[in-house]
Order: structure tokens, then sequence, then C-alpha cells
């Protein structure tokens, strides 16, 4: 689907931009050492201001969810867009009121008062002047406005901010509460807000009161996995399920690679592999104890394998060289058959874009494993969202509510009439049913494929590649038969605000740039155990206030 | 405009460095000047409001500045982040490599685009210079993501280069990623880039020299290298001078996209310098504040080099930036 894969697109590029924010806890610095106004959220506080969940029963996905542990399960799939487009909000949401929105949006910003800016107004039953703001330089934008504490009525500050700025601090001074509105069952009074999971209500979440409406939400967030080239391996006889440990990838590597041919098996890998290992994505808690990943020996033995895998000739040169643009290029060209990547890309456009290269091409993942091969595998859970909108404190109890409702709407579940309306405009105006596909018209082109309003609430994440069928299995399939691996990590979810001062042992960016040229070959691992001892004096002061501050106030938040 | 240049150029050579000045009275001077003062006004404000005004924003670099929070709110933190500068291995690592590479440059960028002006100045066929200066000025204008991607594509591990040499059996050429040959890499790439560009001034210079003083030389019986030594250079001093001191002025800046994207390649001990660990260690972390010291620390050695620089043009009798 087109505005599905565009919200995709939109999705990785930001997370490209925030680089591993699923895998962070979602950290703000804090400034002066102290707490903010907005500090973390404890299990027990946060277990009275949590919305009740309530999942949307009323849309039957052809492939089902399935559970993990607590809170974890994958995203429902659809094959066909639903013939039946149910309503699930009565009547219209607002009550004539008229507010401000901002949101980010990485394309062309649509002119305003256009024709589906006005048919949005019409159905919410309020005057939205949204006012979609260039994403790339969203940053430089909100700063003025809340520096000069003139929010808009309706704000989108995506959560991979909080860890480097005072979220928390904008948390009950310019930003609403939304806990006496939402709270457990109150919630219900918007059904399709309900639906949203409660992990994402959490990493909205500031001082065990709820401050932000998720969008993008999903219980099965993983950050990213090893990819290959299924087409070309099948044809070798080779299935992701002989790949047991890293010793069989490894060896893998040597089979692929034909390097006069100008094929090398691996580009990348380091950053979604190296949880295999069993390293935990920043910290884990042993006895009580905070321990770091660069503390634990499975990460030096992780090290230690990518280490020789850039000096054993399976890595193709270009990679080594950290041309990362053209990584998807040499993987769609068949110049790579395994790389590391965001899920994200598992999509209608990736498997368009590979199509042309190779008509035979198909995206596979290969499953968990532990490196060792005899370990159980594990990997750890991302954040449930990255993408959380606010209200402004300024406004009335009335006010709030109408928005809230105008939410709700706006969260309706995937292929509901609502759903239809927000994500691809007026039929026969913004699209027409094309093969029982809504697609865009030249006017829903340019003014509902840059969407804006799914960025202020939407529904949780299901996996729908119309006419790419294969992939939405192929995802599904991934998920499912990996979910039972997955954890929560430790202060899953939970917006710490940490002081600034602490900021850049929490970055160890040195540590993490000996890293990447460890993984390239260009240092050894005793050259990372170098840059962590040198990191280790203010890393074991981060550790320190963690543990006063979070671990021993707030618990691990798993 | 030639015949005032070359009047100019004679003058500066008549001058002598111990000639004092007659200052005339500000006030003498600015009715002389008014409209000339008053054709500045748009460019002074123009210099205010976007180099000027913006230093306001150095204050950052004594604070742990939030920008949600903006400068008058964010916590104050006095010298700490210069305390932790220079406490920081990684800042002097990156220090030596923008002196090394700001060296390296120096000689091996800084002569050529000197001995392409002088050589093209030779080429007499008008059309022929005209190709060769379009041909030479042409990589100046592609942007850098394209020159390493050409290099890389030429030279890097599965470039062409190295793919002729694998499948012949030879062994493959480590010249992208080799951390100890970077500075003649980056020195390599600018010159391919910008030595074109680079010979513009050079070229105006050589234009401003009277031709009378070469007649008059070969009729006293000059040939091609007494010219060139005792007319052209003597001609082209001025402008390699104030160059040079521009150049000093800008030791410390030696790129940034070029070196970013370049960076992974060759390692960060080998790459960074004073711009790019502003960007990774204080933007790219969000401790704006580091970066902002970081940058302050290289604008104020910057501002004592350029002021060296030109004190040594004037200590050989050259006008530098400006004239005493």
């Amino acid at each position: 689907m087109t505005s599905d894969m565009n919200r995709r697109t939109l999705l990785s590029t930001a997370a490209a931009v925030a680089g591993t924010v699923a895998m962070a806890p979602l950290l703000s610095a804090c400034g002066d050492g102290g707490q903010s106004t907005g500090g973390a959220s404890t299990k027990k506080g946060l277990k009275t201001a949590l919305p009740s969940f309530a999942p949307n029963s009323s849309l039957k996905p052809d492939i089902p969810s399935v559970a993990g542990g607590a809170d974890i399960a994958t995203d429902p799939g659809f094959l066909t867009y639903p013939a039946q487009q149910a309503r699930t909000v009565d009547g219209v949401p607002g009550k004539g009121g008229s507010y401000t929105a901002v949101t980010p949006l990485w394309g062309t910003v649509p002119s305003p008062s256009n024709s589906f800016y006005q048919a949005m107004n019409k159905a919410l039953g309020v005057d939205l002047k949204i006012k979609p703001t260039d994403g790339n330089n969203y940053l430089t934008i909100i700063p003025t406005m809340t520096s000069a504490k003139k929010l808009p009525d309706w704000l989108q500050l995506p959560a991979w901010w909080n860890s480097g700025f005072n979220t928390g601090g904008l948390a009950g001074t310019q930003l609403a509460d939304l806990t006496p509105y939402l709270a457990g069952d109150k919630i219900k009074k918007y059904p399709n807000l309900a639906a949203i999971p409660s992990g994402a209500w959490q990493a909205g979440s500031w001082g065990n009161k709820i401050y932000g409406i998720p969008s993008y939400s999903s219980s099965c967030v993983v950050a990213g996995t090893t990819f290959y080239r299924r087409d070309i391996l099948d044809a070798k006889g080779i299935t992701a399920d002989q790949i047991t440990s890293a010793a069989d990838l490894f060896a893998l590597g040597k089979e692929l690679t034909d390097a006069k041919r100008g094929v090398w098996a691996f580009d990348d890998v380091w950053t979604y592999l190296f949880p295999f290992w069993g390293v935990p994505n920043k910290w884990k808690v042993e006895n009580g104890k905070l321990i770091n990943k660069y503390e634990t020996p499975e990460f030096l033995d992780a090290l230690d394998w990518h280490y020789k895998l850039a000096k054993s000739g399976s890595m193709h040169p270009d990679a080594l060289a950290g041309q990362e643009a053209s990584a998807s290029t040499r993987f769609y060209s068949g110049k790579v058959l395994i790389s590391g990547g965001g899920t994200g890309a598992w999509n209608l456009t990736d498997q368009q874009s590979g199509s042309a290269a190779n008509k035979d091409y198909r995206r596979g993942a290969f499953d968990v494993f532990a490196a060792d091969g005899t370990s159980r595998p594990s990997l750890f859970l991302g954040n449930s969202t990255g993408v959380i909108s606010y209200l402004n404190r300024g406004l009335g109890k009335d006010q709030i509510e109408e928005l809230l409702a105008v939410a709700d709407y706006l969260a309706a579940p995937y292929g509901s009439a609502e759903y239809t309306m927000v994500n691809f405009g007026v039929e026969g105006v913004h699209h027409t049913m094309v093969k029982g596909v809504p697609t865009f018209t030249d006017a829903g082109k340019k003014y509902v494929q840059p969407q804006t309003y799914s960025f202020l609430a939407s529904c949780p994440q299901v996996v729908s590649n119309p006419g790419a069928d294969q992939v939405t299995r192929d995802f599904t399939a991934w998920q499912a038969a990996n979910v039972k691996y997955l954890y929560k990590p430790v202060f899953w979810n939970m917006n710490i605000s940490l002081p600034a001062s602490l900021a850049t042992a929490d970055a160890a960016q040195s540590v993490e740039d000996t890293i990447k040229d460890c993984c390239h070959g260009k240092q050894k691992v005793s050259d990372v155990q170098a840059a962590i001892a040198a990191w280790k004096s203010s890393g074991t002061r981060l550790k320190n206030w963690l543990t006063t501050n979070v671990l021993e106030k707030y618990g691990t938040g798993q | 405009m030639t015949t005032t240049m070359a009047r100019k150029t004679e003058k500066n050579t008549a001058r002598k460095p111990s000639q004092p000045h007659v200052r005339l009275h500000w006030r003498i001077r600015l009715r002389r000047d008014k409209s000339l003062v008053i054709m500045t006004i748009p460019a002074v404000v123009l210099l205010l409001v976007f180099n000027y005004a913006p230093l306001f924003g150095l204050i950052t670099a004594f604070q742990y500045y939030d920008p949600l929070v903006g400068v008058w709110h964010s916590p104050w933190a006095g010298l700490e982040q210069f305390t932790t500068l220079v406490q920081d291995s990684l800042f002097w690592g990156a220090l030596k490599n923008t002196l090394y590479l700001s060296l390296v440059q120096l000689i091996l960028f800084f002569p050529i685009p000197i001995a392409l002006a002088l050589l093209l100045n030779t080429v007499l066929s008008e059309r022929l210079r005209n190709l060769i200066q379009s041909i030479v000025y042409l990589p100046h204008f592609f942007s850098w993501v394209l020159t390493i991607t050409i290099f890389q594509q030429m030279l890097g591990g599965a470039g062409v280069l190295n793919q002729f040499l694998r499948q012949h059996g030879a062994g493959t050429w480590d010249i992208m990623t080799n951390s100890n040959t970077f500075a003649l890499l980056v020195t390599s790439q600018a010159v391919w880039k910008e030595a074109g560009w680079g010979i513009i001034v050079f070229l105006a210079a050589l234009a401003a020299i009277d031709t009378h003083l070469y007649e008059a030389a070969a009729v006293d019986g000059a040939g091609r290298w007494r010219r060139m030594w005792h007319i052209t250079l003597p001609g082209m001093r001025g402008v390699i001078v104030l160059l040079l001191v521009l150049r000093l002025g800008n030791a410390l800046t030696v790129g940034f996209e070029q070196l970013l994207l370049q960076r992974v390649a060759v390692g960060h001990n080998a790459a960074d310098v004073l711009d790019t660990f502003s960007f990774y260690y204080g933007i790219a972390t969000n401790n704006y504040s580091y970066g902002a010291a970081a940058g302050l620390f290289k604008s104020v050695i910057s501002l004592l080099l350029i002021w060296g620089a030109n004190k040594l043009a004037h200590f050989f009798g050259e006008d530098g930036l400006y004239r005493r």
C-alpha cells in the first residue's frame, strides 16, 4: 500500500536519524544533576495511571497476532484491505473548537487549507490548523517554541529526543497531564485509544503520569535483524534454519564470497547481530547491580567475531569503507548477500526496488540464534513507540476532552472507515478503490500521502503490503518464529531524566567509534578494551547515578 | 581594470615599507568617503545580523545547553566544558590530525594552483587555454559526496582498479581505507577537486602584470626563467602572501564533509579533526555545549594564527589582510 509504505519510509528515516532509538531507554538530560519535574515512573506508581488495554476486535486480520511474553505480541498481518470499512466512532468527535497542531513531515509540505485538511476538519468536527514542519529541521524549530513557552495546542515530540533533551522538564510545565482523562478505565470513553498497548502509554509517561499520546505503537518492536538474499540462498539450497550459531554464519560467509565475481557475503552486521551473543542493549541487572554491556565477556566475544569477520575477506570492501548509503544497492544487486538492517526495510517498496534489480528478489532474515549454538537465544525488545504527541497545558478540560476524542478518531483501527479517511482521504477525490485497495489520485498524492494526522495519534502497527503478499507472510512468519525469544530490557519504556553532565558518558561516543573501527578491522579488540577503560570512570559515575536515582527508586521497568 | 591593478602593483612594489603614512582626520575621511560608506551599510548590516549576532550563541559553551529550554534557562556550567576538553585525549588527537593535515596540504596543495596558473599563462592559444581552464574548474562544482564516490568507485576495495588487479591474480592495493596514507589521499582529493578553481586568483594577478616589463626584459636578454623569477613571481607575491595569510588563519579548518564521509573508512583516530570532533562529540551526542567549547577553542587559535600571519606579512613589507 503506497501510503503504508510511505509511512514506513518516514519512520525508517526517523529511525535512521534516531539511531538506535528503539534500543535505548528514553533518557532525558535535566541539566543540573537533579531530577526534573518529569522523571521516571515506577511500575507500581504507573499501575493506577496507565490506561486499561482493550484491544479492538472489530476487524479480523488474515494473519493473527502471536503472543510472546507479557506485553509482547507480534503485529497482525493483513493480506487484503478490509472490504467492509467498519465505523468505530459514532458521529463527529469534535464540538467545533479551533486548535493548532505541529507535526514533523519528511516530504513536501502540502498547502494549508487544502481539500484533504478541509475534509478532515469536517469529519473531526473541529478547526484543526495543522502545520506539518520539515522533519529534517524539526529539531531546530521546536526549541524556539518551547523556550518561548509558546507551544501549539497539539505537538509531536519524538521519543528519541528524550535521550538528549529535557522533554521531562516540559511535562507538567508546558505539556498537559492526561492522567485524569485516561487513567484506568477512563480511557474506555475513547475505545480506539484504549486499543493502544500499555507499553506505548508508558513511553509517554513522566513521574507516574500520562502525558503523551502514542502513534505507530507495537508490542513487537525489534530494532533490526540480519537479512539475507533468500532467493539466492534458496537457489544454493541454503535455508535459514541451517544457521544456528555464529560459527555457522562465519562459515556461510566463506562459502558465499566470490570476490573475483565482485560478490561478498557480508555488509555491516554488528548493530543488529551483537545481541545474539547474549549482550544486553545497554544495561543488565545481576544480583541487584547494574552492569553495562561493555563490562560483559559476551560483548568482547561478539566484538572478536566481528573483527575476525572484517579480516576474513567475507565483508564487502565498500562496507568496510563505511559506504552505508550504497548498502541497499549492494544488497539489491546481489553484490552482498547478508546485511544488517531495521525491520522497517521489509516492505512493499523494498520488494519493488529489489525486483527491479532481480525479478526473483526475496528478502529473508535469520532467526534469532545463540552465538554459541547451545544457549537459549534471546533478543531485547525495543521501546513500544518512538512517536508521541502532547497537548498544551494551557488547554481547558473541555478542550482536552475534545482533542482526545479527535485522537480517538485518528487512532481508529486499520481498515476502518475512519482509518481510510485519515490515511487515504475521501473516496473519489483523494483515492479510488483499485482491486480492493485504496489507491491515491493526484490530489491524494499531493495532500494525503505526506502523512500528518497519524503523527498526532494512530492505531497500533499492522503488517500490510497489498500486492506483495509474500512480503507480509515472510515478515509476520519471522515475527511469529522469534517472538518467544524477545525480552524486556532493563529500563524498558522508562523516561529517565539524566543530568547533562552525564550525557557524554551515556553516549560513550569514543567507545562506540572504536567498536565501529574494530568491526571494520581497523582497531583490535584490545583497543576497544582500552577505550572502555578510558570511559570507565565516567561510566561508573553514570552507573552510580542510575543505580541511586533510577534502579533503587523506580526499579528496572521490566 | 587591468591597468588600474597594474598601476597598483607597481605602486605597491615601489612603496618602501618604512615610508610614513599621513592619516587624515576621521571626519575628513568620512566626508570624503561618505558615498562609499553608505554603499557598505547593507553589507555591514548583513555581517552584524548573520555573523556577529550569532556570536551570542558562544554562551552555550559555558552552559549545559538544552535546546528545549533555550539559552536563557539552560544551567550554567562555567568552565567545566573546557576543563573536560583539555583532559580529553580525543580532542588533542583531533588537534594533532588537524595540524598535520593542514601542514601536508600547505606543502602539497598550496603551490599547485600557482604552478598551474604559471603553466596556463604560457599557453598562447586562447581557445586551448579556455578549454583547459573549463576542464580544471569543473571538479570544483562536484559535491564532496560525489568526489569521494568517484574515488571509491575507481580506487576502492571493490573499485575498478582493485577489481582489475583481483581478476588478474595480482594483490589488491588498499588506498581508500589505509589510515597511514590518509593525509595524502585527502590532499590528492583536494587537489583533484579544488586546484583548478584555485588558479583563478593567480591568473588575475598574472593579468595585472604590465606586459611592457616582459618586453623590456626580453630586449635586455632575459630568458624565460629569468622573466618568471624577476617579473612574474614578484608580481604575484602580494596575492600569494595574502592567500598564505588566509590559509594560515584557516589552518584549523581542513575540511568537514570530506573527512566526515571517510571517517569510517580509515577510523576515527586518523580522520577526526577539530570540526568533526565538535560534530561527533558535541552535536551528534546532543552535548551541544561541549561542541561549542571545542569550536570556541578553535576560533581563538585561528584568530591568533591569522593575527600572527598578518604581522609576518607586514614584516616582509606586504599588505597582508589590510594595509598598515
